[in-house]
């Protein structure tokens, strides 16, 4: 997998050399913590607690992380780089793995700038810490979800902004399904089926402070899954 | 070495490249020629595990295309046509990550092998400077600085001097002729002149078919004799058009000019589309000696890289 890391260092490089990590990482703080202070009423309900901010997470990570992997392969394919990376010495999943590791990276690191929101609400009132590490660890895991889905979608496409719009789509459409479900009262069933799929349903445990296995299976089998997708999807270029 | 046997490339219903068989010895430089869509970039995205063959083999240095492409892509330097560069990095960057991708760990020997090839490519000076800022030359030199970062036993490049200067054309030249020394390489190219100011062999492609292959001087030689015979004859009496036709009659060949030097001049100047060697040169000198004809000059040339491409991929005037 050394491949992956010489991979990951250079899209690291690349998203910090450009301003793209920067506005990604303003945007998404600025966005979720607007969102949770102003939004989903902090000051009204009058308690210190960090489930409002973290309920929101799946949204937001729908419509950010694309923003981080729609350039993956569309980009590179624009600019001619793709033939070079696909004639170097890596293997497909290396490349995949190691786009997916930058991108990874990125949203760890906002993440962690994140922590001030805890430390803010701290300010308020004395809160329940423990759930802070499932939160973090269920966002983590969520975002590799959702980035493993953006890189398969930006490999498949030819275009970054399409690559954009069908990922957000997707990611939307599997964290909103339980809602829609609720709303067109389907049969225990298939609602339960729903539920399975649903990125939001299986980050719920971990807002609420639990880690299950199960949740962290689905998370990781996504993950992989897409990425191997991705890897896929280079493949077939070959034959194309 | 390079052994391709039998390589078919489809792309849908269109037969790109239709059972190609060829082989580079190892100090060997060949070049690919052929117009547009004749299939050499197709061969080359081949030969570097880009695209898989629809049928046939590829191996390089006996590693197979199709079952080892990690290893072939270790043993081999590869310039696309267009050159593959990340446009937010510097040439070191560039250079850095190229070295890493292909097994180069200690910083040492990074740096070794980069100093090399800024070396090779003339690139001193520019290490720093970001891609994007650099002009076509320099970014042509960076691609093929990239290629030989880890020392490949086999190049391929594609058309490598696109978009130089002539002076910088001239430096790559010798540049890839020093390096056939010890490696395989092989190049695409549209320029005729390149083939043979380089290649020790051609492949001419048309159609996706090889239409000649050896030495320019080989298949030259195999295009019917291979010569051009041009000569000037001084003549007393008058030419008529008749007789020029009785010559071509009487000397088996196509007469492909003639014309008076000066309105009032004896002198003739006469080519011939093709020639037969020694045999043909003493026929005409029997015919000009027959009909009382003066033989001033007689000039026997070989075909020209451009003639012979014209004459095998069918363009042009055909006769």
């Amino acid at each position: 997998m050394t491949g992956s890391l010489v991979i990951a260092k250079r899209e690291i490089n690349a998203y910090f050399n450009s301003a793209s990590a920067y506005i990604f990482m303003m945007a998404f703080l600025l966005c979720s913590g607007i969102l949770f202070f102003f939004n989903s009423g902090f000051f009204v309900m009058n308690q210190a607690s960090l489930r409002g901010y973290f309920s929101l997470m799946p949204l937001v990570l729908s419509v950010f992380s694309p923003a981080l992997t729609m350039k993956f392969w569309a980009e590179e394919k624009r600019q001619g780089s793709y033939e070079l990376l696909l004639t170097l010495p890596f293997s497909d999943l290396e490349l995949v793995a190691g786009k997916f590791l930058a991108s990874l990276l990125v949203v760890i690191y906002t993440l962690v700038l994140s922590l001030g929101v805890p430390l803010c609400v701290s300010m308020f009132g004395h809160f329940d810490t423990g759930p802070i590490f499932s939160e973090y660890l269920g966002a983590i895991l969520c975002a590799s979800a959702m980035l493993a889905v953006g890189q398969a979608v930006s490999a498949a496409s030819n275009n970054q902004i399409s690559a954009f719009i069908v990922s957000v789509s997707i990611l939307l459409a599997l964290s909103l399904l339980p809602q829609f479900a609720i709303w067109i009262k389907l049969p225990d069933f298939f609602m339960s089926a729903i539920n399975w799929l649903s990125l939001s349903y299986h980050f719920g445990s971990f807002a609420r402070g639990v880690v299950d296995t199960r949740d962290v299976a689905y998370f990781v089998l996504v993950s992989m899954a897409c990425l191997f997708l991705a890897s896929r999807f280079l493949a077939a270029r070959k034959w194309s | 070495m390079i052994e391709v046997s039998g390589l078919v490339k489809r792309y849908g219903f269109f037969e790109a490249v239709k059972g190609v068989s060829f082989k580079v010895e190892p100090g060997r430089v060949v070049g690919l020629l052929g117009p547009n869509g004749a299939g050499k970039t197709t061969i080359m995205k081949v030969l570097t595990a880009y695209h898989r063959a629809s049928e046939g083999t590829a191996l390089l240095n006996g590693l197979d295309v199709a079952l080892d492409p990690l290893g072939v892509k270790r043993i081999m330097g590869y310039l696309p046509e267009t050159v593959p560069l990340y446009l937010d990095m510097t040439v070191r960057e560039q250079l850095g990550f190229a070295a890493m991708a292909h097994g180069i760990k200690t910083r040492h020997k990074i740096s070794d092998a980069m100093e090399r090839v800024i070396q090779a490519c003339s690139l001193s000076g520019f290490e720093d400077v970001r891609i994007n800022r650099l002009s076509k030359g320099y970014r042509q030199r960076t691609g093929l600085a990239q290629a030989l970062i880890h020392d490949p036993e086999i190049l391929i490049l594609d058309e490598p001097t696109s978009g130089l200067d002539p002076n910088q054309i001239l430096e790559i030249r010798s540049l890839i002729r020093s390096l056939a020394e010890k490696k395989t390489v092989i190049l695409s190219t549209h320029i005729l002149q390149e083939v043979e100011a380089m290649c020790s062999e051609v492949l001419i492609l048309n159609e996706g078919s090889i239409a000649a292959q050896g030495s320019a001087a080989k298949i030259a030689e195999s295009l019917q004799g291979g010569e051009k015979l041009d000569f000037v004859i001084y003549t007393d009496s008058q030419f008529s058009s008749g007789k020029w036709m009785d010559a071509e009659a009487g000397l088996g060949l196509y007469m492909a000019e003639s014309h008076q030097v000066s309105e009032n001049s004896r002198r003739f100047v006469v080519k011939t589309e093709i020639g037969k060697g020694d045999e043909l040169a003493i026929k005409v000198f029997d015919w000009a000696a027959a009909n009382g004809f003066k033989l001033l000059e007689i000039k026997r040339e070989q075909l020209s890289m451009e003639e012979i491409f014209v004459r095998l991929t069918g363009e042009g005037i055909k006769k």
